[in-house]
């Protein structure tokens, strides 16, 4: 804690390799910027031209000498001058340990495989790492500023299958230090906030009206101590509230707990440790862990439409569960004690569910109970 | 790193042979990164997400290099070598080179002693680095996934890139030693004041040897004094042919060979010297020291006595040595944290501390 107080915070490792010791992320950001300069902190598309004149100045030597660097130092002087060679190759006589293993690798891979190709998962996190890096905006406003505190933040599926035991599904989403927490939380797609409650068998079409996300507003999220608390609409609650007072009921070894409003506070106001596990929690009790994995400063090649934050970088690609009748959509009702149906529960995509259970008129034909289904995998 | 099979090996090969020519100018380190034909390191048909990680691999492996506890002219040869990799990777966008804000000080002193030196070409790749945009300007030096991982990696120096006397004197600094005194003298104090004669400590609590300190700092003083002269030795021996080579290497800069060569000297011995500075992991804990001043067991003068009560961490002496430089910062403050319980330990069995903490 003792880090933030001092004006720009050094992190350091509070336990080593694991996390940091907490400290405020702006005073990140103003500790960088105090020690760099513009070129380095610059956005700008081109890199700076460097002539011989500012180099002399800069390392305080002749501009002949400077001209010389330039010939001595050039990148070219480590490729090679030979032909034009295919990076795909790794050259036959190479010394380097490296390569030999590699080769060795890739020659036992090519004997095994059958289908040569990246698969489509491969493809999707592809994609999702590099689809917005060096996106610049149309509106030269939603540029981003320099020295803008940029942070990675992995946000964890509340899943408990076993399957999932040792590697929890996730998904990273990259903020700004300047966004807001609700922007966050806004992002967030969970399907807990998608759940439609209650029996729909005699109005399937009245189901979409009554989204947990619309009825249910709260939220929060815990960073060292403090619960932010999403209070924008007044239907909100506290719902840091039950759990501060059972702290303070009993002597359980928490003190201190505090609660805030959300929208009060961006990112470079929080006080945290990187690499340690925080919470989100919505819908009274889906509890999301965070961690904050990275903080750094932007640079030209990241994404730098600020209307794209937070942006999703990676995601897990759950199973779907597929509905009974044509097994090609996800399954969209789930249905109980029904007639029409071989299982109990048995789920359907929402063409084949009322082509089954409804005639024409959209009467309810036969007995059962339906509800609708979210499937975890339909953001994949 | 597990998963870059012989890349380790690669770059300390490389840097073994920059080593070995014994300089520090980027001519022969090309010579040397062409010989191998180092950039076809990222060769191989590999898709974009695989190239991706290896390259962030490569440089993280890279970057180690270039931070202490490796000598002045193994950073050169990580320069080199990071620019060489940065500019030879195939990714589109290029991969950068994380560096982490407590390691920034540790690179403009770097970088002064590079300009000091009159190293030009170290100095301009650094520069070519920094206005390609090569760095990531990062809060911690990896990634943090609260992760346990179930092997942990030996993550050993090579002991060859290393400055190879500074250990006695990054364990025992001047200000270590400095406060190693003022803890003596405060201990001496609580001892009177607890005891019966307040002018002098009873029998009872006279458990250390109340010379230790003394003879420490003698020790200490004398294994320095030794050691610059060997380094006087060293250096004259080297002087004369150091500068045949250098002139021939380095006329382009038109430089005079035995003051290019006496700067080195200075150069390598500043380096040696430079890590007996204060670490700024403690200038963190004296903010932390005053902020405990309110403990009730403080007494009559403040700051100092908290110390003395201090627990010590949880031992991590034994892995100290392996682990990454960027501990090197937090070790120190482990040290002397437990410097207390050392002080008795040692007291028991007379002077012993040295041999002991060489390992």
């Amino acid at each position: 804690m003792a880090a933030m107080a001092a004006e720009p915070a050094v992190p350091d490792y509070e336990s080593a390799e694991l996390y940091t010791r907490a400290f405020r992320v702006g005073a990140l950001g103003f500790g960088w910027r105090q020690l760099l300069g513009p070129p380095d902190l610059s956005l700008a598309e081109e890199e700076e031209e460097d002539a011989d004149l500012a180099v002399a100045a800069a390392l305080d030597c002749a501009p002949a000498t400077a001209a010389e660097l330039r010939a001595v130092c050039s990148i070219d002087m480590l490729m090679s001058s030979e032909k034009e060679e295919d990076p795909d190759v790794i050259p036959e006589d190479s010394s380097l340990l490296t390569l030999r293993m590699r080769k060795k690798a890739l020659e036992r891979r090519e004997e095994t495989i059958i289908v040569d190709r990246a698969c489509r998962q491969e493809t999707l996190t592809f994609e999702m790492e590099s689809h917005a890096s060096g996106k610049r905006p149309d509106n030269p406003t939603d540029l981003i500023e320099e020295g803008e505190l940029l942070l990675t933040l992995n946000i964890f599926y509340p899943v408990i299958f076993q399957k999932h035991k040792d590697h929890k599904p996730y998904q990273t989403v990259l903020v700004l230090g300047s966004q807001n927490l609700t922007e966050l939380r806004d992002s967030i797609s969970c399907v807990s906030d998608l759940q439609i409650g209650g029996e729909f068998s005699s109005q399937p079409d009245q189901a979409p009206e009554h989204i947990s996300k619309d009825l249910y507003k709260s939220a929060f999220f815990y960073f060292e101590g403090i619960f932010y608390n999403d209070r924008r609409y007044p239907e909100c609650r506290d719902l840091s509230r039950t759990i501060i007072e059972w702290s303070e009921s009993h002597d359980r070894g928490y003190e201190n707990l505090q609660s805030v409003k959300m929208e009060d506070y961006v990112f470079n106001d929080l006080s945290l440790k990187i690499g340690f596990p925080y919470l989100y929690c919505h819908q009274g009790n889906c509890e999301h862990i965070i961690i904050i994995t990275d903080i750094r400063l932007i640079h030209h090649d990241d994404c730098l439409d600020r209307n794209l934050y937070p942006l999703l970088v990676k995601k897990h690609w759950l199973c779907t569960r597929k509905c009974f009748v044509c097994k090609m959509y996800t399954a969209r009702w789930v249905t109980n004690r029904d007639t029409l149906a071989p299982e109990d529960p048995c789920f359907f995509c929402d063409v084949c569910f009322r082509m089954l259970h409804y005639d024409a008129e959209g009467n309810k034909l036969g007995e059962f109970l339906a509800y609708p289904y979210v499937d975890p995998g339909i953001f994949n | 790193m597990s998963s870059l099979p012989g890349l380790k090996e690669d770059c300390e090969e490389l840097l073994g042979a920059f080593q070995q020519a014994d300089t520090v100018r980027f001519e022969r380190f090309a010579e040397l990164w062409r010989e191998r034909r180092f950039h076809t390191i990222f060769y191989g048909r590999i898709r974009a997400l695989e190239r991706n990680k290896i390259t962030k691999k490569t440089l993280d492996l890279a970057r180690q290099y270039f931070f202490p506890p490796y000598s002045f002219q193994i950073r050169v040869g990580a320069l080199y070598l990071l620019y060489g990799l940065y500019n030879a990777q195939l990714c589109q966008p290029k991969q950068k080179i994380r560096i982490a804000l407590k390691d920034w000080p540790e690179i403009q002193k770097f970088h002064l002693d590079l300009l000091d030196s009159q190293h030009y070409d170290a100095a301009y790749i650094f520069r070519r680095l920094r206005l390609a945009r090569a760095f990531h300007f990062t809060a911690m030096p990896k990634l943090l996934t609260y992760r346990t991982k179930k092997k942990i990696e030996e993550n050993y120096f090579k002991e060859e890139f290393k400055d190879p006397s500074n250990r006695v004197n990054s364990l025992i600094t001047n200000d270590v030693l400095e406060e190693l005194m003022n803890v003596h003298d405060h201990y001496q104090k609580m001892k009177c004041v607890i005891s019966a004669d307040k002018s002098q400590p009873d029998k009872a609590l006279s458990l250390i040897k109340d010379d230790f300190v003394v003879n420490l700092k003698d020790i200490t003083l004398e294994h320095q004094e030794w050691q610059q002269s060997r380094m006087k030795l060293f250096r004259n021996a080297k002087v004369t042919p150091e500068t045949e080579n250098k002139k021939k290497e380095e006329t382009w800069l038109e430089s005079e060979g035995p003051e290019r060569a006496s700067a080195l000297a200075r150069i390598k011995y500043k380096s040696y010297s430079a890590v007996v500075e204060v670490s700024k992991s403690r200038r963190h804990r004296q903010v932390q020291l005053e902020s405990s001043e309110s403990g009730p067991s403080c007494g009559k003068s403040p700051g100092r006595s908290k110390k003395a009560s201090r627990t010590p961490q949880p031992a991590r002496r034994g892995s100290s040595e392996v682990r990454g430089e960027m501990q090197v910062a937090e070790e120190t403050v482990t040290r002397h944290i437990g410097m207390p319980v050392i002080t008795e330990e040692d007291s028991d069995e007379g002077e012993v501390s040295l041999p002991k903490r060489r390992r």
